[in-house]
């Protein structure tokens, strides 16, 4: 059905006069002067850092104001890891991610209109984001397949064959109502060395962002935004951003990274994308979760991050504190009767006279891959650890500190070593005024 | 009757029992109080929320305070000495704290039960013998030697501690009978000695009330150990820990205002109320968190409601099964008008797609709401019996009610190996086979097949799969 409604399209094929040439000679279809898209968001910047690029922006979405920069959890299937919505509004979550592609197939798109969207299916009263599925179909299926029309891929459930158009991805997005939808984009390794493919799928992504557009219901409440591929190539990235800048997102995404890339080029391609992002406008770069990674990000001019690393990560019983992680599972932690970290303030380390569990390192030794509670509470631990990341990523942006709570964030990693200070930040760093190495 | 069960003599004046209401003092229903000082009081009949690793499955710390009424905990020593120098004996606690509770994380308040072994226990392989039983930590099956066990009771300083008891894992003949009581006795005997013994100093002799097991056994077949319960260790022991229904009646009326914690598996509410009838005060109900396991959301109120009391309806079931897809878009709460946090905040079509999504929440939230519809039957058998009318409710609940439990038709979270009995001749695989050497291969032969163009494919499909083209 999906595939004989594509047969029924007939894009005009016009080249927008605006662009320039080496852009109009890319295989684009820029779309026909584009519906007008209203944005169902504010965003209001507060403060910039003298030195580098980082913002500290609020962003007003439908089900309430985020605090940029964010981190935001990812809730896969409708539910963060084994916790209840009140746990996560505790940890002060504002937004989390939904993945289209898993809701797609569970509990399916009928049941999702029939219960009026996610925000309903699962009792979250603040933000959702949804990526589009892209990413899940060359990340989860062997046998996907790209083609100009969508992904094609079999069913993990029975086999069939299925196609994932951006019309479909849009189509469920809308059913899940969240507040940010994600263009379908054309996803691929950034490490691949076919470099044909890498402009093909850039190319591609354009395409699609104006059919998500063509598509998209509601932009009134919910807001569509574009994803920035191109690969490693810094070339054909200024390209998609100048191609989809002109199309007008309330908000821009840089895709396609996190994919096993250098960090070299990880913070180039940011760099290099930010560098001609509108200003007024939230910047997401997908699928990036590591502490030291977000906070360089920042730095580069990124405002929104998601990865499941931390609450992954918290299954195996790992805990993320503010001098790297903690194998909780490890024996040397067996008799460890301190808090998971000191002073945190999240529900599971606040000693109980102030109203916390007072969780010891030993008892989640005890418990941790052993019980489902285990996860639950280093799940707890690890998002508000990030959000409280966050947090202070912030204030040190508005008092314009954000240099040295750089300085401090990686002495703290690295045990005050700064030879142990990895190259790849000292070097990204580094190109946006910041000298990690020196004193602060 | 109004007894106090503890008199200045009692070696554990912290723990006092107080029957408020009951008809005989054996083989009848019974209200009681539990009140241990410090702690919070256990109103009687009550189910025991178990633990494993000192946690209720899927309850995390917050839930169980936000969200349930738990109010007391049973747990297992074997889940806490897989390690040769056990944590759990290094917790830094105050001298009137208990080690255990700050381990495992739990308020002060706590009412905490401990045992030798979790509840239901995994049958051992390895016999026990005169001076140890056979128990599985998460390594392995190991033995807990008598002494080590007290000795454990002295350092954690439960609130209540449940003597260890011989049991067999399978009908035992004469001779296993006779060791059974011997040992018990045995064991008992020595347990009481060194924990409050005249030889044990006035401020070295422990808190904890110590409760005395029963044995599954004939009351003749145990008569002597009965004996001296009644007797010699009358003053020492505040409780009676009973591991079959039928020991209820074997129960010396002298020992009749001691509170009878009962160790059994109760399949269906039903027996529950049995077991309460038979005067049981404390009941483990692993059906509980069997049930949320199966994603079944438990569904019966105690008396039954007079709504419910039309006679001509077909039996009720006890509990909805949550995989069915009837729940796939239905907004209701899980319970008809239930009060639960989970009902409040979650609809049954959520967690139809937890389950089937097998997403931890699933679990949370339904122990949540199986939690809450047991503490509510529990508080319906107490006022029924308080009101005198409980022999009509439990006939009037059995005929509302059908017999069974709803079968699940869905999984239930993966089981950990100490959680699952031990291997033995001809047992089904636990789990199917994940990896095998060949099914890669065929299945890359099946998906290279079906790329190929073969003849009986139409002119259509031959040319999207680009025919004699290179890839």
């Amino acid at each position: 059905m999906l595939c004989h409604r594509l047969l029924a399209r007939h894009p005009t094929r016009l080249f927008s006069t605006a662009l320039s040439v080496s852009i109009a000679t890319m295989s684009t279809t820029a779309a026909p002067p584009l519906k007008k898209m209203p944005s169902a968001l504010t965003f209001d910047r507060h403060a910039k850092c003298s030195t580098t690029k980082a913002r500290a922006c609020t962003l007003h979405l439908p089900h309430g104001s985020v605090p940029l920069p964010i981190f935001m959890p990812v809730a896969t299937q409708a539910s963060l890891k084994g916790l209840t919505y009140d746990q996560l509004r505790e940890t002060g979550c504002m937004l989390c991610l939904n993945n289209t592609y898993h809701l797609g197939l569970k509990p399916g798109q009928a049941v999702l209109d029939a219960v009026g969207g996610a925000h309903k299916l699962q009792g979250w009263d603040r933000n959702l984001l949804t990526d589009s599925g892209g990413f899940q179909m060359v990340s989860l299926l062997q046998l996907a397949t790209v083609t100009e029309e969508g992904v094609r891929f079999l069913s993990p459930h029975d086999g069939t064959p299925m196609l994932l158009t951006p019309e479909h991805s849009i189509s469920l997005q809308n059913s899940i109502g969240s507040d940010i939808i994600m263009q379908l984009d054309d996803v691929i390794a950034t490490t691949s060395p076919d470099h044909a493919r890498i402009k093909e799928a850039t190319d591609r992504s354009i395409r699609w962002l104006d059919r998500c557009i063509a598509e998209h219901k509601y932009p009134e409440r919910q807001n569509l935004f574009c994803i920035i591929q191109g690969g490693l190539d810094l070339e054909l990235r200024k390209q998609c951003c100048e191609e989809m800048v002109a199309r007008d997102t309330p908000g821009i995404a840089i895709g396609g990274l996190s994919g096993g890339e250098a960090k070299e080029e990880f913070c180039k391609v940011v760099d290099t994308c930010t560098e001609i992002l509108p200003e007024h406008k939230p910047r997401y770069v997908m699928g990036v979760g590591y502490p030291e990674d977000i906070v360089v990000a920042v730095a580069l001019g990124a405002d929104m991050f998601d990865c499941v690393w931390p609450t992954r990560t918290a299954r195996f019983g790992d805990a993320i504190v503010s001098s790297g992680t903690l194998k909780l599972s490890h024996k040397s932690y067996a008799d460890d009767f301190s808090p998971v970290e000191e002073g945190c303030q999240c529900v599971c380390c606040r000693p109980t006279d102030q109203g916390g569990l007072g969780l010891t390192r030993a008892y989640m030794h005890h418990i941790t891959a052993k019980e489902t509670v285990g996860a639950h509470l280093l799940t707890i631990h690890n998002v508000h650890y990030m959000l409280t990341l966050m947090g202070k990523i912030r204030q040190a942006i508005i008092d314009d500190q954000y240099p040295a709570f750089l300085r401090k964030f990686f002495s703290d990693i690295y045990g005050g070593d700064r030879s142990k200070f990895p190259a790849w930040a000292v070097g990204a760093l580094r190109g946006v005024g910041v000298d990690l190495l020196a004193d602060s | 009757m109004t007894t106090s069960a503890m008199d200045q003599s009692s070696s554990s004046p912290a723990m006092s029992f107080t029957v408020l209401a009951s008809t005989a003092p054996v083989l009848a229903p019974r209200v009681g109080k539990l009140a241990i000082a410090g702690r919070k009081t256990i109103a009687t009949p009550h189910h025991v929320p178990l633990t494993s690793r000192g946690t209720v499955p899927h309850v995390a710390h917050d839930v169980m305070r936000q969200h349930t009424e738990i109010n007391s905990l049973y747990a297992g020593l074997e889940d806490f000495i897989a390690r040769k120098q056990p944590p759990v004996y290094n917790t830094p606690a105050a001298d009137h704290e208990s080690p255990l509770k700050k381990f495992i994380c739990v308020p002060e308040d706590m009412p905490l039960i401990l045992g030798p072994r979790r509840f239901p226990p995994i049958p051992c392989p390895p016999a026990n013998t005169s001076s140890s039983i056979a128990l599985l930590t998460s390594t392995g099956f190991t033995q807990l030697d008598a002494h080590d066990y007290v000795q454990a009771v002295q350092k954690l300083r439960p609130d209540i501690a449940v003597g260890m008891v011989d049991l067999a894992n399978k009908q035992p003949g004469s001779k296993r009978r006779a060791r059974m009581v011997d040992r018990t006795h045995a064991w008992n005997r020595d347990a009481l000695e060194q924990l409050y013994g005249p030889s044990v100093a006035e401020e070295k002799k422990a808190k904890s009330a110590y409760f005395a097991p029963i044995l599954p056994l004939d009351n003749a077949q145990q008569s002597l150990y009965l004996d001296d319960l009644e007797s010699e260790f009358r003053w020492d022991i505040s409780g009676l820990a009973l591991y079959q229904s039928a020991s209820l009646g074997f129960v010396p009326e002298s020992l009749a205002d001691l509170p009878r914690l009962l160790f059994s598996e109760p399949e269906t509410p039903h027996t529950i109320l049995r077991d309460i009838s038979l005067g049981a005060d404390l009941l483990t109900t692993p059906l509980l968190g069997v049930s949320s396991d199966a994603g079944i959301a438990m569904d019966f109120v105690f008396p039954v409601p007079d709504v419910l009391q039309d006679g001509s309806a077909k039996p009720r079931p006890l509990g909805t099964d949550m995989w069915k897809s009837d729940h796939a878009v239905d907004t209701s709460s899980l319970g008809e008008g239930c009060t639960c946090y989970a009902c409040k905040n979650y609809h049954r079509a959520y967690v139809h797609h937890l389950l089937v999504a097998k997403e931890m929440t699933a679990w949370a939230i339904l122990q949540i709401h199986n939690f809450h519809v047991m503490d509510a039957f529990f508080a319906g058998v107490r006022e029924s019996i308080q009101r005198g009318t409980f022999e009509q409710d439990v006939r009037m609940f059995n005929c509302v009610y059908t017999s069974a439990m709803p079968e699940s038709t869905g999984e239930g979270p993966r089981l950990r190996g100490y959680q699952l009995p031990a291997n033995g001749p001809n047992q089904p695989r636990r789990m199917p086979k994940a990896y095998g050497l060949l099914d890669g291969a065929a299945q890359k032969f099946a998906a290279s097949q079906s790329e190929v163009a073969t003849p009986d494919a139409g002119a259509d499909e031959l040319e999207e799969q680009g025919f004699a083209e290179k890839a």
